[in-house]
């Protein structure tokens, strides 16, 4: 614990006053030292609880700039082409690229834009991708094989298809020895969408089977790639507390974790490509949810899968929660998502995403977007709070107060889950699903009785604030033009779309890897093509309610 | 209308989320708030065609239809389901909804202009929905007297089984035909709708013609509302070729509704024209006997392996009446030994009649499932 000595000469920015970069409590008596190495760790150390990594946000000791800004920005709407240009618009100033893709409705449920009734929704609230030539134009411009380059896709169902064409579209453009550098992630989490989001396709045992030959595909073929982010932002958008959010997250990390391990793959060649995505809320229980989380997953990787240093490493993605955002005065939306931010980073979150004040009602437009982003450079760049001293609140007494909380309640959820039958036996029962879907009721009527309190809308409301701005919509013409599109690739591709198609049935059939192929079918298929033929092979999901 | 007294009835009404969207807290919290208002809510599911949603609400007959958008295209969305309910004949079908704020003031009163009723934006109280929905749809219904004819469409049937009540039909009118009837009990969890949902799956791939109809039950709450939402997870039975019907047991005991008798009556006649009539009860306890209606041709129980200690079957008197038990969730790890427990009990009790059928519903194209098909339908 010799750092406790490391002074940053740099230190205050206004008085110049001398800050260790890592503070730690003045403890001499050998137990408490233990209980404070085992129950929380320095930075970058097991369990964790302060960081993933010793340094995180810090200014690099030399005094240069931080190489890359951890904000990655979520962007979709319309066509391809335009949500390029809105990638082109996020980056243009930044040495790094981290592109972030919403998906539209009909992509995200595996539909092609010439799908009966979702002419409506082509292009609303996300891009349309139904070939691999939209997904080349997605990403026109951005240099794949580049280290700074990182995708990420936000897409779960259809994901194993869409990431197929996103590795199709790379090869196609940068050659075949592409794969070995791609970097982002693919959301892919199937239990959360059955549990809270429910954008599945297949029943759920087909839909594994298609994400783990997919997991098990890119941990040997796309090393610097996260096959999965597993994700507690839907179940909590979909009503869950903060303590279901993260019971149900870790518990199905800890699932994936298991069907990896039966597939034969090493622990320790796929728990470092498992990675985690959180909201953050305005709720107390946020200022300590992710590292509590952090520290679960550590001892669990370590103690019952034998993970190495590297697998018990819970490296997530926080986004500030848009359920707290209201349309009502919208703009002290800006004030919700900067405390989110500001906790999601004492959280020492890895990358975050900060949501637009404008959310609510629309796609973001590109004044909100720029504010969101400036927020986190604010927060980061600006302000000294993480700039020169890690861990600042680490030890207090009411962030352990809240540890101590989180982390027995999160266990108890633990214990519920196993007596159901582990997460495959307790979503059987609907038991998260009903247990969010009471949160979630809970919630609302706490709102409109005003036990929980949202300014502008049920306190201080002001009627006369019923101004919005403009609402960002898609035009016909650009909706028509990709259902035009879409139909011209599925008429040049007609015949060798049905030969690819049964060659995909094989594959479903004889229990080979789907994914593989499915990096072959999506050169001739379409999206919807592709899912039309796996649910005729395998059956469509029954949803519960 | 009719012959039943609608101002003692509760308001039938029909929900659900459109196609390509799956945002369905706000509308669970919609259905929970109603039902607690006496509402009998048919719910359909999310991710739903408009097709999907005029059919039920055709077959259903309700009073409305409850739509919550979440992620655009709500405009053109609403629309089509106001069109195709006219074009099927069912304009006094109400159609209302609700959504997140993608829903713009200027979009409700463009909606409003061809012809939805009403839009319900974030913030909107339970009580006030109730009130605005008591006022647009509890006023009876303007349409024409439904007279006790079938009307050859799912339209007419479906009002007809609105207006039989628990009334007694006239016999001769309804003169049974060639339909068989088959009912299907078990307690709740077994996977009954999923059972039925499969068969009607296999049924519809193997028979290129023919039509089925299926008469689900769910419990009426505290005898008066009731979440009726068998539909949101029997995908494969939102087809033209299905005709499916929702019933809240209204206070009834034995797993069905005062009106079953008479709906099972009407829909097996030689007027209705199904091929099959698959019938659901609610989920049974032990001593429920829900099959002494005389309708019924085939009587299935279905048990999933969790009820295989023999104490329990033993205490399960629809043993004894059974033509038929299905071991469902054969997948589970207690399925093996469930099956020795209910063969035994089966020999105890029935001298070998019973015919015994292990299935996995939840697998596409299960063999146990096919089985059974073919057993119920020879």
């Amino acid at each position: 614990m010799e750092r406790d000595s490391e002074f940053d000469p740099a230190g205050g920015d206004a008085t110049g006053i001398s800050l260790p970069r890592l503070p730690l409590p003045e403890l001499d008596e050998p137990g408490a030292i233990a209980r404070y190495l085992c129950g929380e760790g320095l930075p970058g150390e097991f369990p964790f609880l302060s960081s993933a990594y010793p340094e995180m946000y810090l200014d690099p000791e030399d005094g240069s700039k931080p190489q890359e800004e951890p904000t990655r920005l979520f962007a979709g709407l319309g066509t391809a082409e335009e949500t390029n240009a809105r990638f082109h618009l996020l980056t243009k100033s930044q040495k790094s690229h981290r592109l972030s893709t919403a998906f539209d409705g009909p992509t995200l449920y595996g539909m092609d834009s010439d799908a009966d009734g979702v002419f409506g929704k082509i292009g609303e609230g996300g891009v349309a991708v139904d070939t691999v030539e939209d997904m080349e134009r997605l990403f026109d411009g951005f240099d794949l094989s580049d280290p700074q380059t990182s995708v990420s896709m936000t897409i779960n169902g259809p994901a194993p298809t869409i990431m197929a064409m996103y590795v199709a579209a790379a090869k196609r453009r940068f050659g075949p020895n592409v794969e070995k550098v791609l970097r982002g992630t693919v959301q892919a989490d199937i239990l959360k969408e059955v549990q809270g989001q429910n954008e599945v396709l297949f029943p759920v045992a087909s839909s594994l089977r298609f994400l783990l030959d997919m997991m098990e595909y890119s941990v040997s073929h796309f090393p610097k790639w996260y096959p999965i982010s597993i994700s507690g932002y839907h179940i909590s958008q979909a009503g869950a507390t903060p303590v279901q959010q993260a019971a149900y997250t870790l518990s199905n990390g800890f699932s994936y974790a298991d069907m990896m391990r039966e597939q034969g793959v090493a622990v320790d060649v796929f728990a470092p490509r498992l990675s985690f995505f959180f909201d953050c809320g305005v709720d107390v229980e946020f200022i300590a949810l992710s590292r509590v989380c952090r520290k679960i997953w550590a001892i669990g990787m370590r103690e019952v899968f034998g993970g190495d240093n590297r697998s018990q490493l819970l490296k997530m993605h926080t986004q500030t929660s848009g359920r707290s955002l209201v349309s009502a005065e919208f703009k002290n939306n800006l004030t919700r998502t900067a405390l989110e931010m500001m906790m999601a980073y004492m959280n020492a979150t890895n990358s975050c995403h900060s949501n637009s004040a404008d959310e609510p009602f629309t796609t973001p437009s590109e004044e909100y977007v720029k504010l969101a982003s400036h927020g986190q450079s604010i927060l980061l760049e600006e302000s000294g709070l993480f700039r020169h001293m890690m861990n600042g609140l680490s030890g207090s007494p009411g962030m352990k107060a809240v540890e101590r909380a989180v982390e027995s309640e999160i266990l108890k959820e633990f214990a519920e889950i196993e007596r159901l039958g582990g997460v495959l036996g307790a979503m059987e029962h609907r038991y998260q699903r009903s247990q969010i879907q009471a949160a979630s009721y809970r919630y609302e009527q706490q709102i409109l009785s005003g036990e929980r309190r949202v300014i502008g809308l049920n306190r201080y409301a002001d009627s006369n604030d019923a101004e919005l701005p403009s609402v960002v919509r898609v035009t016909d013409a650009v909706k028509l033009k990709q259902l035009e599109r879409v139909r011209a690739f599925k008429m040049k591709n007609k015949e060798a779309a049905a030969e690819a198609l049964d060659g995909l049935s094989q594959v479903v059939e004889n229990g080979g890897n789907v994914f593989a192929q499915l990096v072959e079918t999506v050169e001739v298929c379409s999206l919807g093509q592709i899912t039309e033929r796996l649910q005729r092979d395998v059956g469509i999901f029954r949803p519960m309610i | 209308m009719g012959c039943s007294d609608l101002a003692s009835e509760p308001l039938r009404i029909l929900t659900a989320v459109p196609l390509c969207d799956g945002h369905d807290s706000a509308v669970m919290a919609v259905n929970q708030a109603l039902i607690l208002q006496g509402y009998e809510v048919v719910y359909l599911g999310y991710h739903r065609s408009v097709q999907d949603i005029v059919r039920a609400a055709i077959q259903e007959d309700v009073v409305a239809v409850g739509i919550s958008s979440y992620n655009g295209g709500h405009l053109e969305f609403f629309r089509e389901v106001v069109e195709l309910l006219e074009v099927k004949g069912r304009c006094d079908i109400g159609v209302f909804g609700g959504g997140g704020g993608t829903i713009t003031p200027a979009d409700v009163v463009l909606m409003k202009s061809y012809g939805v009723d009403e839009i319900f934006l974030a913030g909107t109280s339970f009580e006030f929905i109730d009130e605005r929905l008591r006022e647009l749809y509890g006023g009876g219904r303007d349409r024409a007297e439904c007279e006790l004819e079938i009307a050859n469409d799912d339209r007419g049937l479906a009002m007809v089984l609105s207006s039989v009540g628990s009334l007694e039909i006239d016999r001769k009118k309804w003169v049974r035909g060639s339909a068989k009837v088959i009912g299907f009990t078990g307690p709740g969890g077994a996977g009954k709708s999923t059972l039925i949902d499969e068969w009607v799956r296999g049924y519809l791939a193997d028979h290129p013609v023919g039509r089925v109809a299926i008469l689900t039950h769910d419990p009426s709450s505290m005898e008066r509302g009731g979440l009726l939402a068998d539909r949101a997870s029997m995908v494969y039975a939102q087809d033209d070729r299905v005709f499916m019907r929702s019933l809240a047991t209204r206070g009834r005991q034995g797993g069905f509704a005062p009106s079953t008798e008479v709906c099972l009556r009407v829909l097996a006649s030689v007027a209705a024209g199904f091929d099959h009539v698959l019938v659901e009860t609610v989920g049974t306890g032990q001593e429920a006997l829900p099959f002494e209606n005389s309708v019924i041709d085939t009587k299935v129980l279905v048990l999933h392996p969790e009820y295989g200690a023999r104490v329990q079957l033993q205490k399960i008197l629809m043993m004894d009446s059974a033509d038929v038990v299905v071991l469902n969730k054969t997948d589970w790890a207690s399925a093996a030994r469930a099956v020795e427990e209910v063969a035994h009990q089966i020999s105890l009790s029935n001298e070998g009649e019973v015919r015994l059928y292990q299935t996995q519903a939840s697998e596409h194209g299960n063999v146990g499932v096919t089985e059974l098909r073919k057993d119920l339908l020879g």
